[in-house]
């Protein structure tokens, strides 16, 4: 571990288990501008030598402790899967982003059809691959963020307080996500995206239960949380939001996730081979939710570096969807405006 | 009254050392040291080029300059603890925590620290008291980087 900065006991002895379990080595690096939630950079994915765990500069103690514990997990589930088989994502190749594509656009015609204020075409054209990408980071991330966040809270129990401050707030970010293109996008996508973390946030409301909140109603912007247990928390915050409509959706992805997710025994003891088995439930979740999206044929599970590879083709997979679903006329004209 | 250069050289040293350019950080603070060895605050940025570069027991000896200087420097004190956990003397630290913590009772560091240095000698329960006052501060300071990412956008 190339790190001397101060870490609580747990996570230390978490780092350490990870380091040795998977035989690599782990770096802290504290960045001033790094995401809120931290960012993981790991040999599975990339082509490094070692794995960096990022933070914001400011976290100083237990904010720190926990992204570095939520990405600890997430890098065993990786390295179990690399050592074990082959760590797949799901990626997306130029049939499939033309299978997407064409799908969102049917959607968006029969939506358009029922609006009076029209969508641009310009806009509508750029929306498709827009919205086809939005899903793929979706559901590259969601399934995960469950497991992870099950699997920190039963094994550490010390940062549970902390856990669930980013649970809140991540719970916030994600609600806001999208909003700003509500009257663009597609109403079956608009709902779809808000019922994934609808069934994310009520599958970890179920998880962490109501006590471990006290703490932190002494800061004086949670107050307003008071006597509030998490479920009632994350409940009230969706069932006050106008799309409200997501909740039947999302009460059937909740199913989805619980499903699997309920079965998991999180305190067996952390051996590869348990990591690995947990890293077959979050593909399961992950099929399972694009059955139920109706987008199998959206995505295809590879290896990291084919997602790598597809980001840097993507304008050219979009461009060849784009003239597969409108003709060579409508590309060309696309061409010119890139 | 700090002599007015070396005030300038620390405050370049401090800029240097968070671009992580620990050489021209710590060229500028002694220079800033050698026309004003009474500048506390000069010890303290050295000790933290110290801690930085992994040289804790230099760090450890420059906290004790500043603070010899001042005794009231809550995050010298601060440092002090950091570099006796690195140096795994868990209950120096706990007392420089403790310290630091009263004389600065909103450095999350500092009860973070105590946290640790309890944690690691056993006492559980009260670290998690330490720990849970760190983090209501590390909230606060969170929410506040919130709001001000928010008003950048």
């Amino acid at each position: 571990m190339k790190t001397d900065m101060p870490l609580s006991k747990p996570i230390r002895r978490f780092l350490s288990h990870t380091e040795e379990t998977l035989d690599t080595e782990i770096s802290l690096l504290r960045q001033p501008e790094a995401d809120p939630g931290g960012t993981l950079v790991d040999v599975y994915t990339y082509d490094i030598d070692r794995n960096v765990i990022i933070f914001p500069a400011q976290y100083v103690g237990l904010l720190k402790d926990f992204v570095i514990a939520k990405h600890c997990t997430n890098l065993m589930l990786k390295g179990a899967a690399a050592k074990k088989a082959t760590y797949k994502v799901c990626s997306y190749t130029e049939d499939s982003v033309y299978h997407g594509m064409r799908q969102v656009y049917i959607d968006a015609l029969k939506d358009e059809a029922k609006k009076e204020k029209k969508l641009p075409v310009q806009k509508l054209i750029q929306m498709l691959f827009i919205l086809f990408q939005h899903f793929n980071d979706d559901l590259n991330e969601l399934p995960w963020n469950a497991i992870v966040n099950a699997s920190v809270y039963h094994r550490m129990p010390k940062i549970r307080k902390t856990q669930l401050y980013h649970v809140m707030k991540e719970s916030k970010n994600d609600m806001d996500e999208m909003m700003e293109q509500e009257s663009i996008v597609p109403r079956r996508y608009f709902v779809l995206n808000k019922a994934m973390f609808y069934a994310r946030d009520m599958f970890l409301a179920k998880t962490l239960p109501a006590d471990e909140l006290i703490p932190v109603i002494n800061i004086p912007q949670m107050k307003k949380f008071n006597h509030l247990e998490v479920k009632e928390m994350l409940t009230t915050r969706w069932t006050n939001t106008a799309w409200y409509q997501s909740k039947v959706f999302g009460d059937n992805m909740l199913a989805i996730i619980d499903k699997p997710l309920g079965l998991v025994r999180w305190n067996d003891p952390p051996t590869i081979d348990y990591y690995y088995d947990l890293y077959k439930v979050g593909c399961l979740v992950t099929d399972n939710l694009l059955s139920y999206m109706t987008m199998r044929d959206w995505f295809v599970w590879e290896e990291p570096k084919h997602l790598l590879k597809a980001h840097e083709n993507k304008e050219m997979y979009e461009k060849d969807a784009l003239k597969k679903i409108f003709g060579d006329l409508i590309a060309d004209a696309w061409e010119e405006k890139l | 009254m700090p002599v007015k250069e070396a005030v300038e050289l620390v405050r370049k040293a401090k800029a240097f050392l968070k671009r992580t350019k620990f050489k021209e950080a710590m060229a500028h603070v002694e220079r800033a040291l050698a026309l004003d060895p009474r500048f506390a605050e000069g010890w303290f940025v050295r000790a933290s080029v110290f801690a930085e570069t992994s040289r804790y027991k230099e760090s450890l000896a420059d906290c004790d300059r500043a603070i010899s200087i001042d005794p009231n420097y809550a995050d010298a004190w601060t440092k002090k603890s950091v570099m006796f956990y690195n140096l795994e003397r868990y209950e120096e630290g706990l007392l420089a925590s403790t310290r630091a913590s009263s004389l600065n009772g909103n450095d999350a560091t500092a009860w973070y620290m105590k946290g640790v240095c309890l944690d690691e000698m056993g006492k559980s329960d009260e670290a998690q008291v330490a720990y849970g006052k760190s983090l209501e501060l590390e909230i606060i300071l969170d929410m506040k980087a919130e709001q001000d990412r928010a008003r950048k956008r």
